[in-house]
């Protein structure tokens, strides 16, 4: 089956042409072109990895074109990475389809957004097919393009039109980094494929300096994409988009592709130690930069964005740590459980119409799917034993602790710790405590639950492909057999399960306790009365300190991040502004001036020709 | 007097045909009583252009030969590159059978010779030996454009871009003269071969620079390039739709034909001043890198604040000739290869998106961007074709627009020593230029409609767009069919005299 890999991506592409074509006669109809297109997808997708599991790597190029004497392919590449990412990618796509009939219900462009979701889903499968990286930044573009018709969808809202063009062009900016990266190696190697790139860098022929130099140019693309600081502010504002499409674009896939380009080119960024720290680190800052700014957001989906942005951090800590198998496992749990958790978010504006949290609560009761299902998704995040973002994080705080500088191993605990507690001060304010004037909210219909419940199982099953007591299934097979389990202390995982029942406890105690009616309290956890004294002591304390400290502190990156990084951005923006007035103005209509700029610049080069004597330069 | 006579005319079969349609279509429009419509004349035109493609393609597998005593060369760049000119044309011919000002159109026939006549000097300048041919088509080309440009007889925007366009021509022609005058007193001779071999033997590579720097700033008119650029966004503005699709277009490539021919030709081989360099052009690069590096910059940042769809893409054609001057300043093996590769896919997106302007100023008599707002939701081909186009200019992947780019960075990278400098430069005005074009497309798409929706798309503008959204479209994904045209030109290895 892996020589048909290549269709996978078709089906999306022809539902987005059948779409564009007939969309409008078929109205409603529309989401079935599309969910069956990509349930074809995840078949095939599933087919291929079965074919996968007990073969070797499938690869087929096609000449594309000849320029002089390069030649330049097209194709597939099936390696254990490319088909786990397309699996990954299919499902999550076809869930996404599937509650989309439910959440986009009515919309008078109901078929448009589904013709875009089949031009983003083909794209993305695409770029994880991908065995070179000029086809790879191809599939690379069309994904951002996809993304941006996305977000912009509700574009009767002038924020979202701005979002969707600061996402494209902040991304861009990422861009210019991997296509000079890329052309860099193009030069030094004179082709794009990952194969021929690997074979210079172990033979040589591309010197440590170059290899450096390109890594770090292609990283800057990933930050772009993958929403790293400082290119990160696109993303939060991503979320004007379609809830559906912050849970497929902006959680689990196109945002992990910055992830997935940086391991498909792992050797490269291996032979580079400067390269691998400069992904760790950015990584790492990211994961506790974001977390921090999560703890004061009030809109339900700027507070997944924000946890988005520091677990893709966590991801880029495994791979400049050395763990490629912790990042990609990772990089698959998220992408369930944080599917999951927009998708409960979406299931929860959909029932009470607001994003802000402050404005629900209360909410377990009238959403029976969608609450247990979000505390599900929230456990898995906050690194609970026995659910899937447990080992994954494991993982890579063993990685982080073997091979990362300390510090870094330190932010992610902390990092941890700050994931549960704003996971789970979300979950109490939105579901807990007193329903505020939505009794009218009722849960979301079956199409909508359904792929929740099925990304519910995996946010707990998907952890056991990896874990240190049943065996490292997941890691053995994407490195063909040379993994071997980081022998990290044991104590890490008692740390990080600390680490995550802390969060969850002083969540609990500031938003919960608060918050919730007394009986309802007590007669669920029985040794609530002494909690509560211990409560208002500790709260006190906590107040005075952690959170005055923390809430400063996040404060103040807050405002780094809206003044300086936004600052810098609109300096930049003001300086081509002012330089395009300045254009304009000096076009001032009179032919006379246009001749005189003309001649001018005739003189000011042969004057400079004269002094120089031809010696330019 | 004899070998005149006895020259291979049908080497000019392109020519003839175009020459005898303008010449017919002159005289039809004349004898044609002046209510008659003028459209049939027009689309009599594009198929007289169309024709002329099918000729010169049918001439491609012949060798290279030169008639009249090498005045007249017919080697694989001319026929290349006629092919662009006469597409483009065929293509702006289409606008024109389409054209509607509010004021009427009693010259649509005149349009439609004149802009033939225009068609022929470019076709002639691909073809020229020597300087005195490729100086006449230049004009018979730059004067059948002013009349073009001021079409519009009762329009003052229209009669002002005219004026416009003859006032800075003149200076340019007069800059290129003198240019040339330096090339005829160092060698006594106005054959291009002829100069090129005699200038191997003197050694005046002062001389010789200062007429590369005049021929240079004389091209960079038609180019519209820095210095000479700034005539391009009021004329464009003013013109006529279809004759600012032309000096967009064909006019654009004729200047780019006009700088291999005259530039590469003569000064390739021609001795130089200065540290090593093997020759007076590799010796011009920075100059011509650095005024390539500022056009891209000039053209992309200024056109941040145009509102004028027509402005619009002035600026956009100028970022566009700095980024085929990039890839003229890399001047590597496959230079040539990589221009005719940016024309034809510049020629396609343009065209295209310049079709679907020209039905906008038609039906709202504006070309303000605001006519944009929302034309997916009524018209959403059509908002998906300008969408195509736009994509293509930028430059995305999946549209021609990526490749021709692709192409000239590919250039510049692989040649020693590689012009980062310039690569960055690109780089960067591209995404600059994202910032314009996406500024389009969420007019096209984002938002809600004010206007009355636009009528259906005549015929002429629905073939144009069809056939170039095909083209941006089949290039993007399968660029190998115009790299096999590449290949049957042999990569212009009989250019060089």
């Amino acid at each position: 089956m892996m020589n048909l890999a290549w269709v996978v991506p078709l089906f999306p592409l022809g539902s987005f042409i059948l779409l564009l074509l007939f969309g409008r006669r078929w109205k409603q109809a529309s989401a079935y072109v599309g969910i069956a297109a990509t349930f074809l997808s995840l078949l095939l997708a599933l087919a291929v990895l079965v074919d996968r599991l007990g073969g070797s790597t499938y690869e087929a190029n096609w000449t594309w074109m000849t320029i002089g004497g390069v030649t330049l392919t097209v194709g597939i590449s099936a390696t254990a990475l490319n088909v786990w990412m397309l699996v990954v990618v299919a499902l999550v796509s076809w869930l996404v389809h599937v509650y989309s009939q439910g959440y986009m219900a009515g919309d008078e462009r109901f078929s448009t957004f589904y013709a875009y979701l089949g031009l983003f889903t083909f794209a993305m499968l695409g770029l994880v097919l991908s065995p070179n990286l000029l086809q790879a930044y191809i599939f690379w573009e069309l994904v951002g393009l996809g993304s941006f018709l996305l977000i912009g969808f509700y574009f009767y809202k002038e924020e979202a039109k701005a979002a969707a063009k600061k996402a494209f062009i902040m991304t861009r900016i990422g861009d210019v980094g991997f296509f000079i990266g890329m052309m860099l190696l193009f030069w030094q190697t004179h082709s794009f494929d990952y194969d021929d790139i690997f074979r210079a860098v172990g033979d040589g022929t591309l010197s440590p300096g170059m290899t450096t130099l390109a890594a770090i140019l292609i990283f800057i693309g990933a930050i772009g994409k993958s929403g790293q600081f400082p290119l990160h502010t696109w993303l939060p504002d991503a979320m004007e988009g379609p809830t559906p499409v912050s849970a497929l674009i902006h959680a689990a896939t196109m945002v992990a592709a910055g992830v997935y380009l940086v391991a498909a080119l792992f050797p490269l960024y291996e032979a580079s130690h400067a390269a691998m720290m400069t992904v760790a680190t950015i990584g790492g800052v990211t994961a506790i930069f974001a977390a921090t700014i999560g703890l004061v957001q009030t809109d339900i989906k700027r507070v997944l964005a924000y946890s988005t942005v520091s677990q893709l951090g966590y991801m880029m800590l495994a791979l400049g740590a050395g763990s490629y198998v912790a990042a990609i496992f990772h990089l698959t749990t998220h992408a369930f459980f944080k599917a999951l958790l927009f998708l409960a978010a979406g299931s929860v504006i959909h029932a009470v119409r607001t994003q802000n949290i402050e404005e629900m609560g209360g909410l377990w009761r009238r959403l029976p799917w969608t609450a247990p299902l979000f505390l599900i998704g929230a456990l898995s995040i906050s690194g609970v034993p026995l659910f899937a973002g447990f080992f994954s994080k494991d993982e890579i705080l063993a990685a982080a602790w073997t091979n990362g500088p300390r510090l870094l191993f330190w932010l992610a605990v902390a990092a941890a710790l700050l994931t549960s507690f704003y996971m789970f001060r979300l979950f109490f304010l939105v579901f807990a405590g007193k329903a505020r004037h939505h009794e009218d909210a009722h849960e979301a219909p079956a199409s909508m639950v359904a792929p929740m419940l099925v990304l519910g199982v995996l946010s707990i099953a998907s952890g056991y492909m990896q874990t240190p007591w049943f065996g490292s299934f997941l890691g053995e097979w994407l490195t063909d057999g040379a993994y071997r389990h980081e022998a990290a202390p044991g104590w890490i995982v008692v740390v990080a399960t600390i680490v995550s029942f802390a969060g969850i406890f002083l969540a609990w105690l500031m938003y919960g306790a608060q918050k919730m009616p007394r009986d309802w309290l007590s007669a669920r956890v029985p040794y609530v009365d002494e909690l509560l004294r211990r409560h208002y002591y500790i709260d006190d304390i906590y107040r005075l300190t952690v959170v005055s400290l923390v809430s400063w502190i996040s404060r103040l990156l807050a405002y780094v991040d809206r003044f300086l990084v936004e600052g810098l951005a609109r300096l930049a923006a003001g300086i081509v502004g002012a330089a395009a007035s300045a254009g304009s103005r000096g076009q001032n209509g009179q032919a006379q001036t246009y001749g005189a700029v003309t001649v001018a610049g005739l003189a000011i080069l042969v004057v400079i020709f004269a002094l120089t004597g031809g010696y330019w330069l | 007097m004899n070998d005149v006579w006895q020259s291979d005319w049908s080497m000019m079969a392109p020519e003839w045909i175009v020459l005898a349609a303008a010449i017919a279509l002159l005289v039809i429009d004349l004898a044609l009583p002046s209510d008659r419509s003028r459209r049939p004349l027009a689309w009599g035109a594009a198929a007289a252009a169309a024709l002329a493609m099918i000729a010169t393609a049918a001439m491609i597998p012949a060798g290279s030969a030169s008639i009249l005593h090498d005045t007249f060369r017919l080697d694989a760049f001319a026929k290349a590159f006629k092919l662009i000119l006469l597409a483009g044309g065929a293509l702006a011919l289409l606008l024109v059978a389409e054209w509607a000002p509010k004021e009427g159109s009693p010259h649509r026939g005149e349009f439609a010779y004149m802009m033939l006549f225009a068609l022929l000097g470019a076709m002639m300048m691909a073809s020229s030996g020597d300087l005195l041919t490729l100086f006449v088509s230049l004009e018979l080309l730059s004067v059948s454009s002013y009349i073009l440009a001021g079409l519009r007889k009762t329009a003052p925007a229209s009669n002002e871009a005219a004026l416009k366009y003859v006032i800075n021509g003149g200076i340019a022609t007069a800059i290129m003269l003198f240019g040339m005058s330096y090339l005829f007193g160092l060698t006594g001779t106005t054959n291009l071969g002829g100069i090129a071999r005699r200038l191997q033997e003197t050694n005046e590579p002062y001389m010789l620079a200062l007429a590369f720097l005049l021929l240079l700033i004389g091209v960079s008119f038609k180019l519209a390039t820095v210095p000479f650029h700034m005539w391009a966004p009021d004329v464009y503005e003013g013109a006529p739709v279809p004759a600012t699709a032309f000096f967009a277009v064909v006019s654009k490539t004729a200047g780019f034909v006009l700088l291999l021919r005259l530039l590469v030709t003569i000064f390739a081989a021609a001795p130089a001043e200065g540290r090593d360099p093997s020759s007076l052009l590799l010796s011009m690069q920075p100059v011509i890198t650095v005024l390539a590096g500022l056009t891209m910059i000039i053209g992309s940042v200024v056109a941040l604040r145009q509102r004028s769809l027509k402005r619009l893409l002035a600026y956009s054609s100028i970022a566009h000739a700095g980024y085929l001057l990039a890839g003229f300043a890399a001047m590597s093996w496959a230079m040539i290869d990589s221009l005719w590769m940016y024309l034809l896919v510049y020629t396609l997106m343009n065209i295209g998106a310049f079709a679907i302007i020209a039905h906008i100023v038609n039906e709202t008599g504006s070309d303000d961007l605001d006519g944009l707002a929302g034309l997916y939701r009524h018209r959403p081909l059509l908002a998906v074709a300008l969408g195509l186009f736009l994509l293509s200019l930028a430059g995305i992947p999946g549209t021609a627009g990526f490749i021709a780019k692709l192409h000239i960075f590919i250039g510049l990278v692989v040649t020693e020593p590689g012009h980062y400098v310039l690569a960055a430069v690109m780089a960067i005005t591209t995404v600059i230029s994202y910032v314009y074009y996406f500024n389009l497309i969420v007019q096209l798409f984002f938002r809600p409609t004010f206007t009355a929706p636009l009528g259906r798309l005549p015929a002429g503008l629905s073939t144009a767009v069809v056939l170039c959204a095909l083209g941006t479209l089949a290039i993007g994904w399968a660029p190998g069919l115009a790299y096999d045209m590449l290949a049957q030109f042999g990569h212009f290895g009989d250019f060089l005299p």
